[in-house]
């Protein structure tokens, strides 16, 4: 095979152009080839899957186009769903994303010795994909009605409610397991990138830490912070499994599983419009989360 | 390093020593013992390690009298169905791991090579499967598969479908090791040697490449072997599937099961750990929520 | 303005000690640089006197009074670090108004005293210029500025001119002392780059090792160093060993020649080792024009090494007092050749010793 060119690199010398009679054009038309297997792959496996789904929300059993599909998503108790599912995701994400912030901060700490950071990478990364049923059962061991914790505050007088593990404050918490080291793991290289010199000049020209943070290290931070909890929130948006396993109902999610698993329940038409809201949601977290990345890289960048 | 906490008193009897606020000897104490951060630090690991340590406890709890503490894994060790499903989701992952580094190995070579254009749009398409999350994509994969039952009635579906949730970190495994070991200078040196395309991507290339794809092929096992939304929606026995199903009328047999799933989390964690110990590790992110 | 004083600052890390005994006395309006390299203790002393560092024992005095008991945002010192100190979510303007919001100043004040600043270190075009926005130099112009707002007692710098190019850097370590002359402020200058601290310091303090090896003006430092360490870091020096003739005549033998010490307290006994110092300015090189002797009241040396270094051009020379270098002027040693031979001139009174 000839001299590889690539279409970006500095300059090569004249003497590769000349190498191929085929010319700089044939050659990048050829090369996209390569991923053509890649592309296939994508478009039969997720493009097509999620376009019929974007069709099919608007049709009806017969096939004709109809609005009644998205209709029904967007009322009654599947608008119910709707709001619990952001709820529960704005929640976990917020928690997520505070709790995340603080324990990356402290790790990262000049006077926290430093291999606890690769641990905790670790540990987030375990945690992040230790979801679904077993994670579902962890919680009921602890927060159930006979769990861990629910006796020991049980001894301080504490009450918790026996559904408290799907509604929204106990879904939450279940959440929090995988969100905040979610949040570590992204924030980590952001706080990084905050220099020393600006805590220390800060201090030098008579802030206290609080001043410190209220006036540099937020502002700066701030947009990176929300673009990942907005990605928190999308990825709390997406569950299923560890909901589904805690048996609670109320979630988008867990209702087009019902809806397309359930003998009773079976209603397909509506389970695409819900999917279809859910990628729009979803769609719009994502280029949020973007947009802030892109903001934040202008003052850590 | 020695940390001195030298009280005033002290101070003063050393003689000459300036007479300073107790803040002062509290301050340094806290600059090398900083307590905030420590706080946060406990919090954390309480939240990491009350669930597990919950589950684990649980597993080994609701035993009658006589009965070896490990009674509810030996149960499960008993039921056929523990090896089945156990073998099935491995299997799965394998096959997984295998379809998709065959995917991934040679398009993220290529891009980085012929096509560097492309690397942002790359880095987008990556991206897409997290706009599209299992519970959505096999709304979508229902309608689209139905008349291929041939291939919807057998495991190997789920494999095919994995791969595109273990995509976005393969990808970026893969890129990342891509970057590090500087693509262009060592594919330039080696054709300059004489080398084809294909020979440098095997006998350069790739082993380098090694620990990018042991790490992307770790998560995707792990991303594999968890995968519960598709698998029960399509009604596989996989694994957390089993664990499930179980979970339903055997509490405990269920803690037990998720305790090895944790294990074998954990595992893998740990040779990603070791084999990232001086690299950079992919975000690792789980999709079986 | 106030004076400085460190006594007997001690700093231990793990298993290096980063200051041993550090002793220094800065005057009121005196700019003092502590110059060394890297490792010597200079930035961990700087730090200590800001406040981000606590020493293991000594004392840091601001007009007499012990400072180390106010925490680093209480002592009133502006410092200006080597990069990367402006705040990057603020303007030029807002970074120099940063100390003074802090003390409650009016809006009025604020904004007549950061514009005044900016002025001074000309850069009240930028005012509303975001960091990014600036070049290296304009961002350590504004950092100056910011720290010079609070008025501060005494002004520490860390390297601040180490990241810029070098012409740049010599243009702004002339505006830094210009603007400390101007302002009659204390400071306290840490660098590594010999040139920077000699050219613009009332004094200098040359460390090794956590410890001060010798405090003078930049001329004394020079051209009278007290350690091997000193006479070794700042510029170059030759080095090279003779016997005692005679201590009462102050007569050194080194090799075939035979050196008087002039007015140095010389207490070496008769045969005794003696290293000799000289700069290689101070050795002078003449073409030999006849006969195979060099002319007398100097001796013959063979140029091994000719290296142009735009004013000066440095030849290297093998002599039987040993190896020399010699800083002739550029047009001297164009007519130099490698393996010629030449006629070295050193004079007695160019020839140091260090006491111990």
């Amino acid at each position: 095979m000839a001299l590889a060119e690539v279409a970006e690199s500095a300059p090569r010398s004249a003497v590769d152009a000349h190498a191929r009679p085929s010319g700089r054009a044939g050659l990048r038309r050829w090369a996209f080839l390569g991923v053509v297997p890649f592309i296939a792959y994508i478009t039969i496996f997720l493009l097509i899957p999620t376009g019929e789904l974007i069709v099919n929300a608007f049709r009806d059993t017969h096939g004709h186009f109809t609005w009644s599909n998205v209709d029904q998503a967007i009322h009654g108790q599947n608008l119910a769903a709707f709001g619990f599912s952001m709820q529960v995701s704005a929640l976990s994400a917020a928690m997520g994303g505070v709790l995340g912030f603080l324990v990356a901060n402290a790790v990262l700490h000049d006077g926290i010795p430093r291999f606890l950071r690769p641990v905790l990478v670790s540990f987030s990364g375990v945690a992040s994909n230790f979801a679904g049923v077993p994670l579902a059962f962890a919680y009921t061991a602890t927060l159930g009605t006979t769990g861990l914790v629910t006796s020991l505050i049980g001894h301080v007088g504490l009450h918790v409610t026996p559904l408290f593990l799907t509604n929204l404050l106990g879904l939450s918490l279940v959440y929090l397991y995988f969100q905040f080291p979610l949040m570590i793991l992204l924030v980590l290289p952001s706080i990084e990138g905050l220099k020393k010199e600006w805590r220390e000049a800060a201090a030098n020209l008579g802030a206290s830490s609080f001043t410190f943070w209220a006036r540099v290290g937020l502002p700066v931070l701030a947009p990176s912070l929300l673009g990942m909890m907005v990605l928190l929130f999308g990825n709390a948006f997406s569950a299923y499994a560890t909901a589904y396993a805690l048996g609670s109902t109320g979630l988008v999610t867990t209702t087009i599983g019902l809806l397309i698993n359930g003998n009773l329940t079976l209603n397909p038409q509506l389970a695409y419009a819900l999917a279809f809201g859910m990628i729009v949601i979803i769609a719009v977290t994502v280029s949020l989360y973007t947009l802030l990345q892109r903001r934040a890289s202008r003052w850590l960048g | 390093m020695s940390v001195q906490t030298t009280p005033v008193a002290s101070r003063l009897a050393s003689g000459g020593e300036q007479r300073r606020p107790w803040s002062y000897a509290w301050r340094r104490a806290r600059s090398r013992i900083p307590l905030w951060h420590l706080l946060w630090l406990l919090v954390g690991a309480l939240v990491f390690l009350v669930p597990l340590y919950a589950l684990v406890q649980y597993s080994f709890s609701g035993l009658a009298s006589g009965q070896s503490p490990f009674h509810w894994y030996l149960t499960v060790f008993d039921d056929p169905q523990f090896g089945t499903s156990f073998w099935m989701s491995l299997q799965i992952a394998l096959e997984t791991v295998v379809v998709g580094l065959l995917l991934m190995v040679p398009t993220a070579f290529w891009v980085h090579l012929r096509l560097p254009r492309l690397r942002p749009a790359m880095d987008l398409v990556s991206v897409l499967p997290f706009v599209v999350p299992p519970i959505v994509l096999i709304v979508g994969l229902i309608a689209f598969l139905r008349p291929f039952t041939w291939l919807i009635d057998r495991p190997e579906v789920l494999a095919l479908i994995y791969v595109v949730f273990a995509l976005p970190f393969l990808y970026r495994s893969l890129d990342a090791g891509l970057r590090a070991m500087d693509l262009q200078t060592l594919t330039e040196a080696a054709e300059s040697l004489g080398s084809s395309t294909a020979r440098t991507l095997f006998t350069v290339v790739l082993p380098n490449l090694r620990a990018a794809i042991i790490g992307g092929a770790l998560l995707t096992v792990a991303i594999a072997m968890g995968e519960f939304t598709i698998a029960s929606l399509l009604a596989f026995n996989t694994y957390p599937v089993y664990i499930y199903n179980i979970g339903t009328s055997q509490s405990y047999e269920a803690g037990a099961l998720s305790v090895i799933s944790l294990l074998l989390t954990w595992g893998a964690m740990l040779a990603l750990f070791v084999l990232g110990r001086g690299g950079r590790t992919p975000t690792q992110t789980g999709i079986i929520k | 303005m106030s004076s400085v004083q460190l006594r007997a600052l001690r700093r231990t890390f793990g298993e290096t000690a980063a200051l041993q005994e550090l002793t220094l006395d800065i005057a009121s309006g005196e700019f003092v640089s502590m110059l060394g390299p890297s490792g010597c203790g200079k930035t961990t002393a700087l730090r200590i006197i800001a406040g981000f560092e606590y020493p293991d024992s000594g004392e840091v005095l601001v007009d007499g009074k012990d400072v180390l008991g106010l925490p680093a945002n209480r002592r009133n010192m502006g410092m200006v670090f080597q990069a990367y100190s402006l705040f990057p979510n603020m303007t030029a303007r807002q970074n120099v108004e940063f100390g003074m919001r802090i003390r409650r100043m009016s809006h009025e004040e604020r904004t007549t005293r950061a514009a005044a600043l900016l002025d001074l270190v000309g850069l009240a075009a930028m005012m509303d210029r975001y960091p990014r926005q600036l070049s290296g130099g304009q961002q350590q112009r504004v950092a100056l500025a910011r720290s010079l707002a609070i008025e501060p007692k005494v002004l520490l710098l860390d390297e601040p001119l180490s990241a810029l190019d070098a012409k740049v850097r010599v243009q702004l370590r002339e505006e830094v002392r210009r603007i400390q002359r101007q302002l009659g402020i204390t400071a306290l200058y840490v660098t590594h780059d010999q040139e920077e601290a000699l050219s613009i310091s009332d004094r200098v303090a040359v460390m090794s090792n956590g410890r001060v090896e010798q405090v003078g003006t930049p001329a004394e430092i020079y051209g009278a160093p007290k350690t091997a360490f000193v006479a070794s870091f700042v510029g170059t020096m030759n080095r090279f060993e003779g016997t005692v003739v005679s201590q009462q005549d102050r007569t050194v033998q080194v090799g075939s020649t035979r050196f008087m010490m002039a007015n140095h307290g010389f207490e070496r006994a008769a045969g005794e080792r003696i290293d000799l110092y000289a700069r290689p300015e101070d050795v002078g090189i003449a073409m030999i024009t006849n006969g195979p002797e060099p002319p007398p009241g100097t001796f013959e040396g063979k140029v091994t090494s000719v290296t142009f270094l735009g004013p000066v051009t440095r030849v290297g020379l093998m002599t039987d007092l040993g190896p020399l270098l010699a800083d002739v002027s550029s047009a001297v040693a164009l007519g130099l050749s490698l393996d010629g031979r030449v006629a070295v001139k050193l004079d007695s009174a160019s020839l140091r010793t260090i006491a111990g």
